[in-house]
C-alpha cells in the first residue's frame, strides 16, 4: 500500500510509523500515517495527480510543495481551494481532486468572423462592409 | 523543443509569451493583459520573475519605462465570506 515511502533514510533514519488515518479521495479509501500532509499521503499511494487543468484537463499535482503555487489544491470536505502540500491529514477526510470545467464562451473557429463590439454586430445584421476593428 | 510553461495557472507557455512580445513590442503588463500569464490563481507568484526575465532576454536591455507587475493585495486567495467576516465556512 504505502510503497513509496522511505523507510529507511541515510540521514533521517528509520521511519517510525505512529498511527494510521484513514482517509477518502475520489471516491477511494487510503490509508496515511499521522503527520502526513494530503500530498506526502497521496504520493505515498502513488498519486501524484492532485487536480487537472480547469480549462485544458492537463494534469497537475505536487509543484513547490510549500504553498506558494496553488497547484495542489483539492476540495476537502467541501471546502475547495485547499492545498495539499499543506494541510495535514485528518481522519475521515473526503478529498476531491479537481476536475475540467467547461469553456463554453471560448470559440476558435470563425473567430475572426465574429464581431468585437456591438456596433459591429449592427454592421453584421445590416449587411454593411465591416471596417477595419479598432484596436 | 519540448513546450516549456511558464505560468501554470493559466498554462502559457514561452514561446506564445515571447512571441507577443516580438509581434507587439509591448510591456510585461500588456503581455499580462494579452495572454493572461501571471493572472492565474496564485496571482502570478510563481512565474512574476521568469516573465520578467523573458522581457529582458527579448528586449535585450532593461526596460526603464515598462509598467512593472504589480503586486496588490489580496496576495492569497481569500473567499468572500473571509473578506466579510462571516462565519460562513
Amino acid at each position: 500500500m504505502n510503497s513509496h515511502r522511505i523507510l529507511d533514510h541515510p540521514v533521517l533514519g528509520k521511519l517510525t510509523i505512529e498511527k494510521e488515518i484513514p482517509f477518502t479521495f475520489d471516491g477511494k479509501k487510503y490509508t496515511g500515517y499521522e503527520g502526513d500532509t494530503i500530498a506526502s499521503a497521496l504520493l505515498a499511494q502513488g498519486i501524484r495527480t492532485l487536480r487537472v487543468h480547469e480549462e485544458s484537463g492537463s494534469p497537475r499535482g505536487i509543484y513547490c510543495n510549500i504553498g506558494h503555487c496553488f497547484e495542489c489544491r483539492v476540495t476537502v470536505d467541501g471546502t475547495p481551494g485547499i492545498r495539499a502540500c499543506l494541510t495535514e491529514l485528518n481522519p475521515d477526510m473526503i478529498i476531491e481532486s479537481g476536475k475540467q470545467q467547461f469553456s463554453p464562451f471560448k470559440s476558435t473557429e470563425n473567430q475572426d468572423d465574429l464581431p468585437r463590439t456591438y456596433a459591429e454586430f449592427e454592421k453584421q445584421l445590416k449587411g454593411e462592409k465591416e471596417d477595419e476593428p479598432d484596436v | 523543443m519540448d513546450r516549456i510553461v511558464i505560468c501554470r495557472c493559466e498554462e502559457v507557455d514561452l514561446e506564445e509569451i515571447e512571441q507577443t512580445l516580438i509581434n507587439y513590442q509591448c510591456s510585461m503588463r500588456e503581455i499580462k493583459l494579452r495572454t493572461r500569464a501571471g493572472m492565474g490563481y496564485c496571482g502570478g507568484r510563481t512565474c512574476r520573475p521568469a516573465l520578467n526575465a523573458i522581457l529582458e532576454k527579448v528586449s535585450g536591455e532593461k526596460q526603464p519605462h515598462q509598467i512593472p507587475l504589480k503586486v496588490q493585495p489580496p496576495v492569497r486567495p481569500v473567499s468572500l465570506g473571509r473578506i466579510g467576516e462571516t462565519n460562513y465556512e
